[in-house]
């Protein structure tokens, strides 16, 4: 089989006051994509070997991932699988705080158009979730800046 | 807060984003900044002293004119903090893709049923 040609590198944007938005093409279906997104034993191959690592994607269940120093938790809110899910993440236990993540697979070709919704609590909460490194989005002056670099 | 997370608290307000862009294409007073907001030219001093705290602008100071203009290095430390970030998303959804090439070899054997019979 052919390597894997991904058509569109990952796009991480502000949207609004509250969300970052994450969109990625894949070349595979959406099921296939939710296998990845959601079993266990493939989700440690790309997000990396854990000691805990449980999903439980229905609504009403809960997922778990944890590494050696810290875990993301909390509970999972609406499924439709393979195309929907919503889940809240919280960071080492913090459950009064962590954004609301709303993935979306949705058939694009023989592929997969994925957009991920990363919602926080308000701007104060995004702001600092950008600064504690969750992301690297700031639309417009991203560019702005990526211009910038090169003029100056 | 260090200068990234100052720069990133500062950047979180769109009025103070559209001003960096503006200012990314070369240096204004308040008066010129003010011109394409609908908002009072004290509440853009405002914005800017946040962005100047921030480090990511500064005043120069040209007879009683004041204009201000963005710090070339804080923006470029915060480029390629963003750049460094933006490669670690991409690097972990590559890894993505391998698994899904894996899963495509796997599924492209014939399916289910034949998985329950003993390999003879």
């Amino acid at each position: 089989m052919n390597t894997t040609t991904n058509p569109s590198p990952v796009q991480v944007v502000v949207d609004g006051d509250t969300d970052v938005v994450v969109t990625r093409d894949f070349t595979h279906p959406p099921a296939r994509v939710w296998r990845a997104l959601t079993e266990p034993a493939l989700i440690t191959q790309w997000l990396g070997a854990m000691k805990r690592c449980e999903m439980d994607p229905r609504p009403g269940g809960t997922f778990h991932y944890e590494w050696e120093e810290f875990f993301f938790s909390g509970p999972v809110l609406a499924v439709d699988a393979p195309h929907h899910m919503t889940h809240v993440e919280h960071f080492n236990g913090d459950i009064t705080s962590g954004p609301t993540i709303i993935t979306n697979l949705v058939a694009r070709g023989t592929g997969t158009h994925m957009t991920q919704i990363m919602r926080y609590a308000n701007h104060e909460a995004r702001a600092a979730a950008i600064a504690a490194g969750f992301t690297d989005g700031q639309d417009d002056v991203y560019d702005k800046l990526e211009a910038l670099q090169i003029s100056e | 807060m260090n200068t990234v997370d100052q720069s990133f608290a500062a950047l979180a307000d769109p009025t103070r984003r559209a001003i960096v862009a503006r200012l990314a294409q070369g240096e204004a007073t308040v008066q010129e900044l003010a011109r394409p907001f609908s908002i009072s030219q004290p509440a853009i001093s405002r914005h800017l002293k946040v962005l100047e705290d921030a480090g990511l602008i500064e005043t120069r100071i040209q007879g009683a004119a004041r204009p201000r203009r963005l710090k070339a290095d804080a923006v470029e430390e915060l480029w390629d903090w963003l750049s460094q970030f933006r490669a670690l998303w991409e690097a972990k959804f590559q890894k993505l893709d391998a698994v899904l090439d894996g899963l495509a070899n796997d599924t492209d054997q014939p399916p289910s049923d034949t998985a329950e019979r003993s390999p003879s």
